[in-house]
């Protein structure tokens, strides 16, 4: 018996150890070759940095200078901060009203912003682009409104499911307290909420800093590209034009910051995702 | 002062599919500790929760200090509430909890600070008012949930179940210090339970309710020595009160005659019983109220031999489970001896302990 579950342990170690190897080799990958020449990228992919090959910063000054970084970099940190805090203080509220007011226009919305998070981006694309150019929506400020759709399906399923584990009679005792409901939501109900926001403005972070698609059809190659869309116009034309360098490290710096973030906030994504699983 | 007066008062759910309290009226009064009473969906929370203001009144009049509540939001009515599963702010700590609703009313901090040490000072809450609620356990937790009522000083104190999420012994410690508080208070103070031994421990006057409507309101002895009717009589007491189905007919003094036995009605009852003369009542005999043979005792016109189906010793007294006129009964004596399944066992039963319902209405007589 005990024998069987040691091996059983032991194959489940190794196939962790082979699907970590798997997520973060790409990462691995990115940041030895952002340390290389040119040459030695095309002719060694696979091995760390050396005294033969190592070129400092170079290949980061190189992509700074043919980029367009800082622009696109604050195009995207304006885009994202906007998107996740609207995402996440609008959803909340939505979830908080749907839960708490049952009648059966909130169902009906339930099931809207269910439903919303199984269409696929592929299937509305073309409407949307169409409908965010008419309604002047292709520029920094008006993407903030389009990801607040997208990302509102998922956040109001995250926020209901916990705020249905949240007893009434907190929020009754805040009314009685002398809370109006304004008062409620920020005072107790939002607070409370504290784990799952993290953990849906984690998620949304990480989906709107990688986006490519949807601000490379609405804010285009232009002045207001973002900062996937940027790294890739800059340094990539056509065959064997690439600077491998200067493009390995500009994706460093890309995905540093959301790393950075999600490293501070990892320990709640387990405590919102669980959070109102079982009875407390 | 703060009496509270129900006039006439509705409460329906679903634009009046459901009613839950058709037509209450009561009156608390100033510093009183009354107790709701009932079993489960009674509507003694409803009743409850009109007094706070988080049900709306479908009809008539709710009075806190003779000024109609009915449209006031519950923060203006100057009342506290103490739920049943304490909803305290988990993200705050027991300082905070407490403090919260005096910051809201934006009172000095001085004086937050004095009202809330008073608070922990009797509540001997000092040690954790840095604590988060989650690091303490079920009866701090409740206390910090009346410390978190008493800082605001209001003039109703309304606690519904506060002792049903704990354990048998602090429920117990728990009941005196409520009850202390409100002696230190003397505030008016509406309590909700089933747990009919907290209604009669506690309460200066108990409120029975079934199905929305008032069984009787009176003081636990009224209650427990004159029961209104079959439902009071039933409710209040542990083990319930037993009920036997008999004849009342006058053959050599008036007798009650049930199954397996026959009871002599004594001449203090004779006159409220003589229009039940061949008629069928029910008697209640409370099962504390059974003697046994072995105790000293003159005056037992009754005896009735049974046949122990269980016996459960609680110490000084053992229950008797048996069975009569296909209905089970209890009856609670004092025996120190080993009672086995099947043993005959003789009761005896005063007369005058025993209580008359008529069999229609189910009113005592």
């Amino acid at each position: 018996m005990k024998t069987k579950r040691r091996i059983r342990n032991t194959a489940v170690y190794i196939l962790l150890f082979v699907l970590s190897v798997a997520f973060l080799a790409p990462i691995a990958i990115i940041l030895m070759n952002s340390l290389k020449g040119n040459f030695y990228i095309s002719q060694a992919p696979f091995t760390p940095p050396d005294s033969e090959t190592f070129v400092g910063a170079e290949n980061f000054i190189k992509g700074f200078s043919q980029s367009d970084f800082m622009r696109s970099f604050a195009n995207s940190a304006f885009i994202t901060v906007f998107s996740v805090a609207g995402i996440v203080l609008l959803t909340s509220m939505t979830a908080w009203y749907i839960v708490r007011v049952k009648n059966k226009f909130t169902r009906l919305m339930y099931y809207f912003f269910v439903f919303s998070m199984i269409v696929p981006f592929q299937m509305v694309m073309y409407t949307m682009t169409y409908y965010a150019f008419e309604l002047q929506l292709n520029n920094p400020v008006g993407i903030v409104f389009i990801y607040l759709g997208f990302g509102a399906g998922l956040s109001v399923f995250m926020f209901s499911g916990f705020i249905k584990s949240i007893p009434n009679e907190i929020e009754e005792a805040a009314i009685i307290d002398g809370c109006s409901p304004i008062k409620t939501f920020f005072l107790v109900v939002f607070p409370i909420l504290k784990p799952t926001a993290i953990t849906v403005a984690i998620l949304n972070a990480m989906w709107v800093w990688n986006d490519y698609l949807l601000p490379y059809l609405v804010l285009g190659s232009g002045e207001n590209k973002t900062l996937p869309v940027a790294v890739q116009m800059a340094l990539t034309g056509g065959y064997g034009n690439k600077d491998m360098g200067a493009l390995m490290a500009m994706l460093v710096l890309a995905i540093l910051p959301i790393i950075i973030f999600y490293l501070f906030c990892q320990k709640y994504i387990i405590k919102g995702v669980v959070a109102g699983a079982v009875k407390g | 002062m703060a009496t509270i007066t129900f006039r006439n008062v509705a409460k329906s759910f679903d634009n009046g599919k459901f009613t839950v309290i058709p037509d209450l009226s009561l009156e608390i009064k100033d510093k009183e500790f009354v107790v709701l009473v009932g079993p489960s969906g009674c509507g003694k929370s409803t009743t409850l929760r009109m007094i706070a203001g988080l049900e709306d009144i479908s009809g008539g009049e709710l009075f806190i200090d003779e000024k109609v509540v009915n449209d006031i939001p519950p923060k203006d009515r100057d009342i506290a509430m103490v739920f049943q599963s304490y909803a305290l702010y988990p993200h705050m700590t027991v300082y905070k909890n407490m403090a919260f609703a005096l910051k809201l009313k934006k009172m000095p901090k001085k004086e937050i600070e004095e009202k809330v040490m008073w608070a922990a000072k009797i509540l001997d809450l000092e040690p954790y008012l840095d604590r988060r609620p989650r690091a303490l356990s079920g009866g701090q937790r409740q206390r910090v949930a009346l410390g978190r009522a008493m800082v605001r000083n209001p003039k109703v104190f309304l606690l519904d179940e506060p002792l049903s999420n704990l354990d048998a012994k602090l429920r117990t410690e728990m009941r005196s210090q409520i009850t202390m508080l409100h002696k230190k208070l003397q505030t008016t103070f509406v309590y909700v339970t089933h747990d009919q031994t907290e209604a009669m421990t506690m309460a200066d006057r108990i409120v029975v309710m079934d199905k929305g409507v008032i069984q009787q309101f009176d003081t636990p002895q009224k209650l427990y020595n004159e029961p209104a009717n079959m439902f009071v009589a039933g409710f209040i007491g542990s083990p319930q009160m037993n009920f036997f189905d008999a004849r009342l007919e006058n053959a050599n003094g008036l007798k009650a005659k049930s199954v397996g036995f026959e009871l002599e009605i004594p001449k203090s009852k004779a006159a409220f019983l003589s229009d039940y003369i061949n008629k069928n009542i029910v008697l209640g005999i409370r099962p504390e109220h059974f003697i046994s043979p072995d105790e000293a005792f003159e005056k037992g016109s009754c005896s009735l031999t049974v046949s122990a189906e269980l016996a459960e010793m609680t110490g000084s007294e053992t229950n008797i489970h048996f069975e009569l006129d296909g209905k089970r009964h209890i009856a609670r004596i004092k025996s120190d001896k080993k009672i086995n399944r099947g043993d005959k066992i003789k009761l005896l039963v005063d007369p005058e302990t025993v209580h008359f319902f008529d069999k229609e209405t189910s009113l005592a007589i």
